[in-house]
């Protein structure tokens, strides 16, 4: 373990989980100050310290300090020790805010993780936890992480304020990744979609399924919105509905969008012809940002690069989000590693906007936690 | 541009001559020549030539694409990284103000002032959405289904029979 280490010092809480993660891989501990410190209400919150929780009991070793007011954070990773976990997830961000975490560290694990989350599965705010499965799951396997036991689950939906749902999640482990060459992202062949409703009357997904197709069909025939309505203890706490969205490649890409209601007694009733319409347009927008990489799971892609072999990666992507960008100087600061940066403009195709070419070296990350067999 | 510099100045304090930059530093001035090679072939083909209207056309369409990519490529590694990896030599000079000869001037990192606080969040949304009832707008966007125009080097029926195996 390199705990001689000398540690990153970042201030605020923005970007926690990407510090947490990146500190983690490397073995650099981070120490993280003035966390809200001008805020009424200084310190983490609630989900900040599930996240932190969660990290301890996936890793063997690890030491957090929290200072009293709670606004500066150390931490000193321990080794990645998986297993079987449960975790109750804080109700303030959805399951996808933690699980984004652990998609970045389950493959480095000692031994495959198998984990329970309990809490919100669909919000406003974060990846949902169908989103993920259907985008990030097959980019995982883009590296070579892959098998039976690689698998997602929604055992119960729970949307906010009171969550209630479930989540299974368990991930092989590799001890290198493929370099990969992601640069046609194909054209789309199919749409899917999951139109969920829970303790709401099970015709609202498919009012939402009938509005999406109007706009989608303009585009292409195959189109299919499967819908959801998980009953009694298996629907969460709290009434709610939404639809996420799926956009398939010849090539394998997936470009996803979602949308949900407003959390019961926030903000205005939503129809679910708009929820529909809406999430449809969404997904417009994100197919003419493009690329072979979906714009939630940007860092992601850029992660399993940089820690692959030593050998070249690209992926090319629609405009990089704010939060790449912050991620893109994060692994330069803990691995070293920065990309070469090429914009590929649309020209006169009607393929959307401008692209972008990411190139990278891996450090040649190797999973020493892994037990050889 | 200051307040950018100052991460990348780190990075050169800590790393001096690092591959990286050695590496990037070459390949910017690499595009820097192919970009005079083709500015003298340009004028070469309309002076000499005579050329068809459309193909001069093209050439300078081209040009302007390609000088487009130029100016969008170190803008973009700029925004990321700080700085582009040439100037930042002329930025370790400036910079380092001092008040009564004691104090320095401390300057926030990159903007960093009003989003050290703010919301954790992997979700881009999107800026400005465009207006999909309109035909030009559905239009920008046709090729990129199966349904669009194909590339020349693609068979669209071999890759669709493949895909349904």
């Amino acid at each position: 373990m390199a705990t001689q280490a000398h540690s990153l010092s970042y201030a605020g809480c923005n970007f926690l989980r990407q510090r947490l993660v990146l500190s983690t891989l490397s073995g650099r501990p981070v120490k993280i100050r003035k966390i809200r410190a001008r805020d009424d209400n200084p310190g983490l919150r609630d989900f900040e310290a599930s996240f932190i929780r969660l990290l301890d009991k996936i890793t063997n070793g690890s030491r957090i300090e929290i200072n009293q007011t709670g606004t500066t954070l150390y931490y000193q990773p321990g080794l990645l020790f998986g297993g079987s976990v449960e975790h109750d997830c804080s109700v303030l961000r959805s399951i996808g805010y933690y699980l984004e975490g652990l998609l970045c560290l389950a493959p480095f694990m000692k031994h495959p993780l198998k984990i329970v989350l309990r809490g919100v599965t669909n919000d406003q705010v974060d990846p949902s936890v169908d989103v993920l499965k259907a985008t990030a799951l097959p980019l995982l396997k883009q590296f070579g992480i892959d098998g039976e036991s690689f698998d997602l689950k929604i055992v119960r939906r729970g949307m906010p304020p009171g969550g209630g749902g479930e989540v299974f999640f368990s991930c092989p482990v590799r001890k290198v990744l493929k370099p990969i060459q992601l640069t046609d992202p194909g054209k789309i062949k199919r749409i899917r979609g999951m139109a969920y409703s829970v303790r709401v009357s099970p015709q609202m997904a498919n009012r939402i399924v009938d509005s999406a197709r109007s706009i989608l069909n303009k585009f292409i025939p195959d189109i299919y919105i499967y819908t959801d309505h998980m009953k009694g203890v298996n629907s969460g706490k709290s009434p709610g509905f939404g639809l996420s969205l799926v956009a398939e490649t010849t090539s394998g890409t997936f470009l996803s969008a979602e949308l949900a209601s407003n959390p019961q007694g926030q903000g205005a009733a939503v129809l679910p012809e708009d929820l529909g319409r809406n999430c449809a347009r969404l997904l417009l927008e994100e197919i003419h940002r493009g690329g072979c990489v979906d714009s939630t799971n940007q860092s992601l892609a850029l992660l399993l690069m940089t820690l692959g072999q030593q050998d070249v990666s690209k992926v090319l992507l629609g405009p990089i989000s704010p939060y790449t960008i912050e991620f893109l100087r994060h692994l330069k600061s803990f691995f070293q590693i920065m990309f070469k940066i090429e914009t590929k403009p649309c020209g006169e195709e009607l393929k959307g906007g401008d692209k972008i070419l990411m190139t990278c070296v891996g450090v040649g990350f190797s999973n020493l936690s892994k037990t050889l067999k | 541009g200051d307040k950018h510099a100052r991460p990348s100045r780190r990075y050169h304090g800590q790393k001096p001559g690092s591959k990286d930059l050695i590496e990037e530093t070459s390949d910017i001035e690499d595009l820097l020549k192919k970009e005079e090679d083709y500015k003298e072939e340009n004028n070469y083909s309309t002076e000499t030539s005579g050329a068809v209207k459309w193909k001069e056309d093209l050439s300078r369409k081209a040009a302007e694409a390609f000088l487009r990519q130029q100016q969008a490529a170190p803008n973009l590694r700029k925004l990321v990284y700080g700085t582009v990896t040439e100037d930042a030599e002329d930025d370790d000079r400036d910079g380092q103000e001092e008040l009564g000869g004691l104090f320095h001037i401390r300057q926030p990192d990159g903007g960093c002032k009003y989003k050290a606080d703010a919301l954790d969040c992997s979700r881009f949304p999107v800026q400005a959405p465009h207006n999909w009832d309109l035909e030009e707008v559905m239009n920008s966007i046709r090729d990129c289904f199966v349904t669009g125009e194909w590339e020349e080097d693609k068979d669209a029926a071999k890759i669709l029979a493949k895909d349904d195996e």
